[in-house]
């Protein structure tokens, strides 16, 4: 295995330690005694979920003082609506449902807008003229964390949360076309083309460019 | 010109979501792929960048479960009155059904007479107008009086002209 594999896997295994959950049979427990009403059972199921939501609504409304309130009322309404989850549902997923679903009233109360800044000619270019990434690449500095933020905050709202849902949140295809309320076509569509448009934007820093 | 290779055989490949023949199949083709093998180390990129940046996301209040509490509380509260206020809301209904029905039940008691209790209506003691009222003349009262054979004395039109 070479050290870029290395470097890469340590990176994954740290973050899959603290933010997913190992033990799906531990969760699907937890659940049925947070339906029963035990306070404690939801305590443990928000604290293993929470960050994950909070990100996300980060990610999408890019305040993150909204992302605070937003988090809180998205778990409120998981309270109320625990009894809809059926016991194959994936917590994670349906919270993130859920969040989406806040954020888009958010949006709507606050009149948010977004300038779509998506250019359909450029993308046609990206994949002739982007770089491959060095194992040294993967260290995400303050300054590339910044320059991250800054061009996943870039795409198109429905586009940044579609590919945030799978590289970092992993949800699987079918999960996030459930999510987005789309076909299984259109979300593999819409996360290559944003995939596409967060490398144009991030080439310049990887390969030994910077 | 060929058209470039799909990306999610190689992220699935990535997440470990093949099944071991396909994942096989897979690294194959990338080892002999050089689009493949950039597509791969973007990919791997991409996933340590969001592992890094989950694990550096800063600790907001919103995230103790304390926070959340109090909003919990009060969201439980108000469902409680709202489902306190349907219950309300029922029983008036349920007031107002019965008491439609009972008016329909009274509405349905009141049908038309049937024949044999038709014998016993109003009807049967009426005596024909013609015979009483219209002829207010002494002649005409001793002649029905003749024809009946008996005294008319309840008759007011008899009692009047007597006077």
């Amino acid at each position: 295995m070479s050290r870029w594999d290395v470097a890469f896997l340590s990176a994954v295994k740290m973050a899959m330690v603290s933010v997913i959950p190992s033990d799906t049979d531990r969760e699907s427990t937890l659940l049925r005694r947070a339906r029963a009403g035990d306070p404690a059972a939801f305590r443990t199921l928000f604290e293993r979920h929470a960050p994950a939501v909070w990100r996300f609504l980060r990610d999408l409304l890019r305040d993150e003082a909204a992302a605070d309130e937003a988090t809180q009322e998205t778990f409120v309404r998981a309270h109320g609506r625990l009894s809809a989850l059926r016991d194959g549902d994936r917590l994670g997923a349906w919270l993130l449902g859920i969040a989406r679903n806040v954020y888009l009233e958010t949006r709507r109360r606050r009149g948010m807008t977004h300038v779509d800044v998506d250019d359909e000619a450029h993308e046609g270019q990206v994949e002739a003229v982007l770089p491959t990434p060095s194992p040294e690449d993967l260290l995400l500095d303050r300054e590339l964390e910044g320059l991250l933020a800054e061009a996943l905050g870039a795409l198109r709202e429905e586009r940044r949360a579609a590919l945030l849902l799978r590289i970092d949140h992993g949800l699987p295809y079918e999960e996030i076309a459930s999510v987005m309320g789309w076909s299984l076509p259109k979300v593999k569509n819409e996360i290559h083309r944003a995939r596409l448009q967060l490398r144009e934007r991030l080439a310049d820093h990887v390969g030994g460019h910077s | 010109m060929n058209a470039p290779c799909p990306e999610h055989p190689l992220e699935a490949l990535l997440a470990g979501e093949l099944p071991f023949d396909e994942a096989e199949r897979v690294q194959h083709h990338v080892d002999s792929c050089a689009a493949c093998t950039q597509s791969m180390a973007w990919l791997k990129l991409e996933r340590g960048w969001m592992a890094q940046r989950a694990r550096r996301a800063p600790h907001r209040r919103a995230l103790d479960f304390s926070a959340l509490e109090a909003r919990l509380a009060s969201a439980q509260a108000l469902r409680a009155r709202t489902q306190g206020r349907w219950s309300h809301q029922g029983k008036m209904a349920l007031g107002a059904i019965a008491a439609l029905l009972f008016i329909v039940f009274n509405v349905t008691q009141q049908l038309p007479p049937t024949p044999a209790e038709d014998a016993w209506g109003l009807e049967a003691w009426s005596v024909p107008a013609g015979e009483t009222c219209v002829d207010p003349t002494r002649e005409a009262v001793a002649a029905i009086e003749a024809r009946v054979g008996a005294c008319l004395v309840a008759t007011p039109v008899v009692l009047s002209i007597a006077r």
